[in-house]
């Protein structure tokens, strides 16, 4: 098996564990822990955490697919979540989308073949009062017009 | 004990008891999907919603515990409303391919269908589609569109078989059942999960497209594929309009029996009933001609066969025959057997234990290694330990101081292999009498066809010592005859010989001549069986 926690995460990885009764009760904090480690969730990542937890390795497929913020398959270097709920859509989220796609040449849940981008539609994230918002990895950018994503695009780098 | 009333009946019921359950005691069936009286409940189809009565809302009765003095409605507006919602809900992506669906007819989705819902469908948007004919496994195969997410499959993988080999992927409605990606299913109890799929989206292999389940009828009996007995529900039909010529039997399904295999069949025995219409099947007794043999009808081939055993006893003494009867014969066959041999030809070189019988590949949950429903029967009919032993016998024959063999069902050659068939090839005389062609049979001289365990009445006593009895479903295939019958037609011509007429005299008979079995009929028998020996050792 070629992929294994470094000794940091190893070290975060066991202060997670303590916290729960049994071990196979930390799979989600260890999914996370191995994405922010691997960037993706690989089948070679499931089955080390599989390993790790001493759980069956269809159980952590069943938590990979059931939530979206783990990635199964490998993510640009910026990930664009758009948000097209309610307060969004009423506030433009549709033409923003339209011109991500337009700028970026990809649809929503792809990634630029220069794997810099990867655009998602996603739903609400909590910043219904200064919709449109735009969460760029772990940023929120807020109030968005076309013209506020272009000065954003250009600073990604 | 708690006392609650249910639809203005009044029912005690232990402590812990569900509503579900309770209700089920009183005849008041309570639809479900998810609920499976030996998996943990999980509460997640809603489909068992009942009112009761000061509850603010309605309940689940398959987790809910009864409660002294609770009173349950099961039919109000409310429940009915209730029920109507989740079947919409659950229906607004199916496909609704019952014309082509297996499962059809005995569906549990299209049964609530028609008693709780019979609305037309109002969703106009575009059905949810998802993967369809998914090799879940070796034995079965998964239409994810028809699946209702209850999550029974994935529940008996893990608590019943013990190997967590299937999930549910996705969520809400993209929600599908799973292995792995790139794994199957390998286990020995594929079958079951196609059982306990209230819906047609696990369909078994062996009966995809062959038979509509309406058009099969059942008989109870006992799976004939290990010493473990399984209780069994056979299906069969000789109008199967699909064209599958000359398939009589379809399927075999588990039937309850808490003391032996709870609710379970595995795939071994379940799939194991494909010899009853098998191309190889011997239909009409036959006399071998040089190298082949010509088809005789059963007066020449009974005369044969007695005036040739008369004539090696009458020369050359009992200790010049033997005989191999198979422990896949019921305990009437066996007794009849031992009548004719025993008492009327006082041979003693009667031995069933072939070496290798028990060398199957057994499991921890049912399937047991040796192949074959009724040893722990004849070994309580004494059909060892008589005389020589069957592996003795072989070499007797092979000398020539045993003249004449009679193989009841046994096939020598696949147990000893080429060490029998030269034995086998020297004997003066060789019967076989079976239901199938095998390496044995194509080296005798007389072939006498046997009905298979579902065109015969009879009981087996399986590994625990538990008596239980087999069912007449089908005629015997052509000419063949149950091997009780063959054995009081020859003893008719070999000297004082009852005349028996059905199974239930020959047992009868043994029921009184064989301790075990004192005092027992077919009635007390009953659909459950009864212990009549300790397990063998």
């Amino acid at each position: 098996m070629a992929v294994a926690f470094s000794e940091k995460t190893k070290e975060r990885f066991k202060a997670i564990l303590a916290k729960y009764p049994e071990k196979g009760a930390a799979l989600l904090p260890a999914m996370w822990l191995a994405q922010k480690e691997f960037s993706v969730i690989t089948p070679e990542v499931e089955e080390y955490v599989a390993k790790l937890l001493g759980v069956p390795l269809v159980r952590v497929h069943e938590v990979l697919t059931f939530y979206t913020m783990y990635a199964a398959k490998p993510l640009g270097k910026y990930h664009l979540q758009l948000c097209t709920n309610i307060s969004c859509t009423l506030l433009g989220a549709e033409d923003i989308l339209e011109h991500l796609k337009d700028k970026l040449q990809i649809g929503a849940g792809e990634t630029t073949p220069d794997k810099k981008f990867t655009l998602s539609t996603v739903e609400c994230l909590g910043y219904c009062g200064t919709a449109p918002v735009l969460q760029v990895n772990d940023d929120f950018h807020e109030n968005l017009t076309t013209k506020k994503v272009d000065e954003l695009l250009a600073k990604l780098k | 004990m708690p006392t609650l009333t249910i639809d203005d009946q009044q029912v005690t019921v232990d402590q812990g008891t569900t509503i579900l359950e309770a209700a089920k005691k009183l005849g008041i069936a309570i639809p479900h999907f998810c609920y499976h009286p030996r998996l943990t409940k999980v509460d997640a189809c809603r489909m068992c919603l009942v009112e009761v009565k000061d509850a603010p809302k309605l309940v689940t009765s398959c987790s809910n515990a009864v409660r002294d003095n609770m009173v349950v409605f099961t039919g109000t507006p409310k429940v009915e409303e209730a029920r109507k919602s989740i079947l919409e809900f659950i229906l607004i992506n199916h496909p609704l391919d019952c014309p082509i669906c297996d499962k059809a007819g005995e569906c549990t989705l299209q049964d609530y269908y028609f008693r709780y819902s019979s609305q037309p469908s109002r969703f106009k948007d575009n059905k949810v589609e998802k993967h369809k004919v998914v090799d879940l496994g070796a034995k079965m195969v998964l239409d994810s569109e028809r699946c209702v997410v209850c999550g029974r499959c994935v529940r008996f993988c893990r608590e019943v078989v013990g190997e967590e080999n299937l999930g549910i992927f996705n969520r809400g409605d993209h929600s599908e059942i799973g292995t792995y990606p790139g794994k199957k299913i390998e286990h020995n109890y594929q079958g079951n999960l196609v059982d306990v799929c209230p819906v047609g989206a696990l369909t078994a292999k062996d009966f995809r497209f062959k038979c509509r389940s309406w058009l099969l009828c059942k008989a109870d009996t006992i799976c004939p594929g290990c010493s473990n007995g399984c209780n069994a529900v056979v299906h069969f039909t000789l109008r199967s309009f699909n064209g599958i010529k000359g398939q009589r039997v379809f399927r075999l399904t588990p039937r309850e029996n808490n003391d032996v295999n709870k609710i379970w069949l595995c795939d071994v025995g379940r799939w194991g009933y494909s010899f009853v219409d098998s191309i190889d099947r011997l239909t009409t007794p036959a006399l071998k001609k040089g190298e082949d043999f010509v088809k005789g009808d059963w007066d020449t081939a009974l005369r044969e066969t007695a005036s040739g055993l008369k004539t090696v006893v009458e020369r050359y003494g009992p200790s010049a025959v033997g005989v191999i009867p198979s422990p896949h014969l019921t305990n009437e066959d066996l007794y009849a057997l031992k009548c004719l041999f025993s008492c009327v030809l006082k041979v003693a070189n009667i031995d069933f234990k072939l070496p290798g019988l028990d060398k199957g590949e057994g499991d921890k949950l049912l399937l047991k290694a040796d192949r074959h429903p009724n040893t722990r029967g004849a070994e309580l009919l004494g059909l060892s330990g008589t005389g020589l032993s069957a592996e003795a016998m072989m070499e007797k024959v092979k000398t020539g101081e045993i003249r004449a063999l009679y193989l009841a069902g046994s096939d020598p050659v696949k147990y000893i292999g080429e060490k029998a068939e030269e034995a086998l090839s020297r004997a003066e005389l060789l019967i076989f009498q079976g239901t199938n062609f095998s390496a044995s049979c194509k080296l005798a001289h007389v072939i006498l066809p046997g009905a298979t365990f579902v065109e015969k009445e009879g009981t087996f006593t399986n590994y625990q010592g538990r008596l239980q009895k087999i069912n007449k479903a089908l005629e015997p295939l052509g000419e063949a005859l149950a091997d009780w019958e063959i054995f009081t037609r020859l003893g008719k011509r070999l000297g004082a010989y009852p005349s028996y007429r059905c199974a239930e005299e020959v047992f009868k008979d043994m029921a009184r001549e064989v301790a075990p079995f004192n005092g027992l009929s077919y009635q007390k028998i009953g659909p459950q069986g009864i212990k009549i020996a300790d397990s063998s050792q």
